[in-house]
This record gives structure tokens, C-alpha cells and sequence, in this order.
């Protein structure tokens, strides 16, 4: 039941959207109405698991299944899905988009939640790697919604390197099938999450090695993990700013997750450092890379971007540094996906008003635009890791977690770039904030104060995050780090 | 006995199919390209239908129709459409010449080899033989998506390395199970028709489909 209010909403909304030929305003307040329906089945699925159901399934069978992993993410997705389809272009009066522009907007915007919701939701790891791709192909469909040279430049970029990466990820996929068959035969459940994780001590780890390397290429092309990060700045820059929201938070999440199902499995089999030190070298270089071009970036949705990549390596790092670092890194995830789907719905009215996405146009927003010049700043000082925000607490756990596995140099090392991010993040957007607005800029938002409503729910839950961690969060982290240490 | 001749042309077909994709690096016209990637499909097509035989599997057929349907009768006729919609450009310049890349694919054939081994030494089946050579398949795919210029030839590309992978599952596994395999052809069709609306954008708005003209995008 749970899985059909999940799923029904988005597709219910993608069909409208198709079937009412000139796209209308009513069809995108209906998807972002129903929107709230998965949320809430999400809700109750997390509510059950904290309550101890450990694993859920439905309809007798084993091809869904929930666990606290699956709740989280899936929670992240429901909820970025709801913000950003209330934010989304076509449902106000004035729009910068035409009807056939909108109408496919509406149409694969609901398409691709639906597939992130089924890639958590399901417990087969080949139906994870199909809903996976098929979001890639949604997403491009809608990144360039005004042709241009830009926008379809960036689409085309993301569809091809995706695509490739996606398919190693298939390779990886069938790999991992191999070992199971060698050793068990086919049968109808061998692609099974459950039944590989129960399986894989008896795996051969030469192949499990060789599997996980051509996963951890092709999800993490997805998840824009350097050095597969290379679509990321164009998209984000070119797309509009309710999908980079989704794609830089959600969809981020859902990549993770493929990645974190497989570590499973390898870990199960392995048992060392392998998928450790893999995910430590590629966070560690995300890191590198996104502080670097962070510093020197000339436009502020690719900042965004890089500040993405940044974070995404913290996560890697996290993920790779055992059981106190996976804590800190889910922690971290959750924060990255209220700061991103936030800020980057907030920027969307500078780009309008300054029509420019260059750092070096926009001046003076605190003269010209003072609300989305503070809850800018305060989106800037969370990014950056000060308190009383999400991330400072996130950070804070992360140190620790490396210093408890004696990872001084590595940590000393994070620790300089983090600094460096954040002299950069302060710097950048400081010549923005301040200054004279030319006077060809007209005063006052962009839009009215029920647009920036919305927006004050991740920002509230960023600031709880940095103050304290709430009980049924904390238990949920907690099932979730037992869930991938596999204890 | 049957085991040995299932064997000998397994390796046989995969070697063929093998070839085709390599044929791409020395071909410079667009129809070239297409004509081996039907080739590629068809032979591959035939591989599914020999081990559906050998072994009496009944969706081997399936998924062998499905598949000639797709990649041997559909996607080429497509390709040729757009072909000759945006103007007929072929691969004349790729960023690494021909000669270069044939010695460079010779090279990824023997990395396959050499990381595929602990995978044919797992395997008891009698198709274990060509492992190597569908991961080969696959890195020469990924080698002509990365240098080649023309969006069409990437996509042509892509299409390899896919078939790639599905020689793969065939030869590791005798095939994943049917729905994930119709999952991954749907995906696949879908894929390529979005790919596809791509190429008459670029097309659209840089009146070539040179991917060197897509360099806007920077800092």
C-alpha cells in the first residue's frame, strides 16, 4: 500500500501533465499538491523502522523492501521532490518558459522522482541500476528548457558522460550476477540485494574487487565523484533552478545509495580496507578538485557546483573512515540536502533580476534585494561550515571519526582545505552581497514572500541540525550505520 | 562433446562481434560506422540464439528477437535518418588518428586479458572462453565514445559498449533474467531516442554536430 502512495503521486502527475495537451497551471499545483502524499508514505516508512520493523516488504514477495537506509534516502527524495515541485517554473503567473516548455518540464520532472523512488524502493540491484539510468535520461530531457548554445551543450555533455558511466555501473552489476550464479546457479532471486549481502562471504573477492571498481566508476559518475565530476559545474550552471535543486541534493543521495548497497556486499566479502581506501582517495581528490576550482569560479551556480563536489568528498570521506565517519557522512548528506536544494531555488531570483549569472554583475544585493541577501548569507555560512548550521556538527563528527582510525595526515590535509573553502566561499560571494547595485537594478525581491515560505523549512531544519540532534533522526543514522557496517 | 563445440563457437561469434567494433577505428563515414554496429548486433543476435540452443533456454529466443528488433532493425534505421537529416558530416578528424587507435584497441584487448582472468578461472561454463573479449568489447566502446568528435560516432559508440555488456551477461551468465533484461532494453531505446532529440539541437544551434564547437561552457 505504502509503495503505491509512493509511486501513483509522481506518475499520476507525469500522465496529467502529458495528457492536458496545453500545459495549464492547474496541472503543476495538482503534481506539487499530490507531492505531499509520497512524503508522508515516507514519513510512516521511516516512523515503522525507527520503531524497530526492521525490513519491510510488500505484496509477499521481496522486490520491495524498506530498511532505514531505504527510509532515509527516501525522505531526502520525497521532500526535495515536494519543495522543488512547489518551486518549480509554471505554477505562478509569470514565467520565463513557454507552454511546451513547461508541459515537458511537468511531465519528466515527475518521471524522474518516480525513478529515484523506485530505485531505493526496490531490492533488486539490477532494477536499482535501471531506475538510475532512467533518471539520467529524464533529467536531460529538461535541462535545456530555452534552447541554447549553453543549455544543450551541458545537457549533452551529461547525457553522454552519464550514460557511459551508468553503463559500467551495468557492468559491475552483471559482474557481481556472475559470481552469485557461479556459485549458486541462477534463480529467480540472484539479483537480490538481501540474497547477495547473505551470500557474499562465500563470493570469490577477486571478482567482487573487479565488480566494485566498475560500480563505484559508474555510480559515482552519477554522484560526481572526481574525477567523473566533469558534468557537474555545466548542468547545475545551465539547468533551471528546481531541477538543479533536485539533481544536486536528491538525486545525489540516490547515487549514494546504489554505491553504499554495493559496499555492502564487497565489505561482506571482502573484509578490509578495500572499499575504504577507494572511497577515501576518490573523496580526498573531490575535495581537492572542488576547493581549487571553488576559489577561481566566475559564476556562482558553477560555485555551487563546485562547492557540491566538495562536499561530496567529505561524504566519500565519511563512507570510507568506519563506523563513526559513516555516521558523520549520512549526517553530512543530510545537511548537503537541505543546504542544496535550498540555495539554489534562492539564486534562481538573482539570476533573474541581475540576468546574469556571473559573480562579477551582481552587486549590491543587500541594497537591492535584502531578504534573499540575508538568507543568502546565512545558505553561505552554513556551506561554509560555520555554526550553529548542520555542518559544523557534521565536520566535527568527521574529524573525529578519522582521528579515532589515526588518519592524522589525511585529516590535517582536509582540515587546510576546508579552511581554504571557506576563505573562498566568504570571499566570493561577499562581492556580490555588498556594494553598490547598479541603478539599472530595480529594489524589492523577486518574488512575494509566499515563494520564500517554502524556503524556510530546510533552512529550519539546517539550524536544528546544528543545535541538536533530534531522537528519531539520531536512531534512524543509527539503524543506518549498523546497515552498512553490516553488524 | 557438445560442451567443446558450444565452446569453439561462442568464442567464435564473440571474436566476430569483437571485430566489428574495432572496425569502427579505422572507418571514416558515418554509414560505415552504422553498418558495422548492424553487423556487431546481428552477429550477436546469432550468439544469443546458439547458446539459447545449447542450452534449451527458451528466453534466450526471447531476448535474442527483442534484440534484433532493436539494434539490427530499428536504432540503424534511425541512425540513418538523422545522418541524413543534419547533413551528412563524417568522422574525418578524431582526436587520436586511425593508426593510433588500432594499436591502442590491440592494447585494450590484452588489458581485458589481463583483468578478466580472474573471472574466466571462476567460470565453469563451457562459453568462458570469450569473457575476455566482451570486456575488450567494452573498452573499445568506451575508447570511441572519448575520441571521437561527431555526436553521432559517440552515439554509435555507446551503442557498442552496450552491446558489450549484454555479450558479457551472456557469456558470464547465459543471460540476466528476462525482466531485468526488459528493463535494460527499454531503458536502452529510450536512451538513444533522447540522444537522438540531442543531435538535432546540437544540430539546431551550432549548425554542425562537431563536439569540438561545444566549449562554452567554462570556469
Amino acid at each position: 500500500m505504502l509503495v503505491i502512495l509512493l509511486l501513483a503521486p509522481p506518475l499520476f502527475a507525469a500522465a496529467i501533465s502529458f495528457l492536458v495537451r496545453r500545459y495549464h497551471r492547474a496541472v503543476g499545483r495538482t503534481g506539487a499538491l499530490l507531492s505531499f502524499v509520497p512524503l508522508g508514505a515516507a514519513l510512516t516508512i521511516a516512523g515503522k523502522v525507527v520503531d524497530g520493523e526492521t525490513s519491510l516488504t510488500w505484496w509477499n514477495g521481496n522486490f520491495w523492501r524498506a530498511d532505514s537506509l531505504t527510509a532515509l534516502v527516501l525522505i531526502f527524495v520525497t521532500a526535495i521532490a515536494t519543495l522543488s515541485l512547489i518551486l518549480s517554473p509554471g505554477l505562478g503567473r509569470a514565467t520565463q518558459y513557454d507552454a511546451a516548455g513547461l508541459r515537458r518540464y511537468h511531465i519528466f520532472v515527475n518521471l524522474m522522482i518516480a525513478s529515484m523512488q523506485i530505485a531505493v524502493l526496490t531490492n533488486n540491484v539490477a532494477i536499482i541500476w535501471v531506475a538510475v539510468e532512467a533518471t539520467t535520461i529524464f533529467s536531460a530531457m529538461i535541462i535545456p528548457l530555452r534552447l541554447t548554445k549553453e543549455s544543450v551543450e551541458a545537457s549533452w555533455k551529461y547525457i553522454l558522460i552519464s550514460s557511459v558511466g551508468i553503463s559500467l555501473a551495468f557492468t559491475g552489476t552483471v559482474l557481481g550476477y556472475f559470481d552469485f550464479v557461479s556459485l549458486a546457479g541462477r534463480s529467480e532471486g540472484a539479483l537480490n540485494w538481501t540474497e547477495l549481502v547473505a551470500a557474499a562471504p562465500s563470493l570469490h573477492p577477486e571478482v567482487i574487487k573487479l565488480a566494485f571498481v566498475f560500480l563505484l566508476v559508474g555510480y559515482g559518475t552519477k554522484a560526481g565523484i572526481a574525477p567523473m565530476h566533469a558534468w557537474k559545474p555545466d548542468v547545475y550552471g545551465e539547468s533551471p533552478s528546481s531541477l538543479g535543486s533536485l539533481m544536486a541534493s536528491a538525486l545525489l543521495a540516490v547515487a549514494i545509495y546504489a554505491l553504499l548497497r554495493w559496499k555492502i556486499v564487497a565489505d561482506a566479502n571482502l573484509h578490509s580496507n578495500f572499499t575504504n581506501d577507494l572511497f577515501l582517495t576518490l573523496g580526498f581528490l573531490s575535495l581537492l578538485i572542488g576547493v581549487f576550482s571553488l576559489i577561481r569560479a566566475r559564476n556562482y551556480k558553477r560555485l555551487l557546483a563546485y562547492s557540491s563536489i566538495e562536499h561530496t568528498g567529505l561524504i566519500c570521506i565519511g563512507l570510507g573512515l568506519g563506523p563513526l565517519g559513516v555516521f558523520a557522512a549520512l549526517l553530512h548528506l543530510t545537511n548537503h540536502t537541505a543546504a542544496k536544494s535550498f540555495v539554489f531555488l534562492l539564486v534562481r531570483g538573482i539570476e533573474r533580476r541581475y540576468r546574469s549569472q556571473a559573480i562579477k554583475d551582481v552587486r549590491g544585493l543587500y541594497k537591492s534585494m535584502p531578504l534573499t541577501a540575508i538568507l543568502l548569507t546565512v545558505a553561505i555560512m552554513a556551506l561554509a561550515g560555520l555554526p550553529p548550521f548542520g555542518f559544523f556538527i557534521s565536520e566535527i563528527s568527521l574529524f573525529r571519526a578519522g582521528f579515532a582510525v589515526k588518519h592524522y595526515l589525511l585529516m590535517g590535509a582536509v582540515l587546510a582545505l576546508l579552511a581554504i573553502a571557506f576563505a573562498g566561499m566568504l570571499s566570493q560571494f561577499n562581492k556580490m552581497l555588498y556594494g553598490e547595485a547598479p541603478d539599472s537594478i530595480p529594489r524589492g525581491e523577486e518574488d512575494g514572500l509566499w515563494w520564500y515560505a517554502p524556503l524556510l523549512v530546510p533552512l529550519t531544519a539546517l539550524t536544528i541540525l546544528g543545535l541538536s540532534l533530534p531522537a528519531p533522526l539520531s536512531v534512524l543514522l543509527q539503524q543506518t550505520v549498523r546497515i552498512i557496517m553490516n553488524e | 562433446m557438445e560442451h567443446n563445440l558450444l565452446s569453439t563457437l561462442t568464442s567464435l561469434g564473440a571474436s566476430a562481434v569483437l571485430l566489428f567494433g574495432i572496425a569502427l577505428l579505422w572507418r571514416r563515414s558515418m554509414q560505415a560506422y552504422v553498418h558495422a554496429f548492424r553487423w556487431q548486433s546481428s552477429v550477436l543476435s546469432a550468439v544469443f540464439v546458439l547458446v539459447g540452443y545449447f542450452e534449451n533456454d527458451l528466453e534466450l529466443y526471447v531476448v535474442a528477437t527483442l534484440f534484433f528488433i532493436l539494434k539490427v532493425l530499428v536504432i540503424p534505421r534511425f541512425l540513418f535518418r538523422l545522418y541524413q537529416k543534419v547533413g551528412g558530416e563524417d568522422e574525418v578528424q578524431p582526436y587520436v588518428n586511425y593508426a593510433s587507435s588500432l594499436v591502442i584497441s590491440g592494447l585494450l584487448v590484452l588489458f581485458a586479458y589481463l583483468i578478466t582472468r580472474p573471472l574466466v578461472s571462476v567460470s565453469h561454463l563451457p562459453t568462458r572462453g570469450g569473457i575476455p573479449l566482451a570486456v575488450a568489447l567494452i573498452l573499445v566502446g568506451l575508447f570511441v565514445v572519448a575520441t571521437r568528435r561527431k555526436a553521432l560516432t559517440q552515439i554509435v559508440g555507446l551503442l557498442v559498449l552496450e552491446n558489450g555488456i549484454a555479450l558479457l551477461a551472456l557469456l558470464c551468465t547465459f543471460g540476466i533474467p528476462l525482466v531485468v533484461e526488459l528493463g535494460v532494453f527499454i531503458d536502452i531505446l529510450i536512451g538513444f531516442l533522447a540522444l537522438q532529440v540531442f543531435v538535432y539541437h546540437i544540430h539546431g544551434t551550432f549548425e554542425s554536430i562537431d563536439v569540438e564547437e561545444l566549449n562554452k561552457l567554462k570556469g
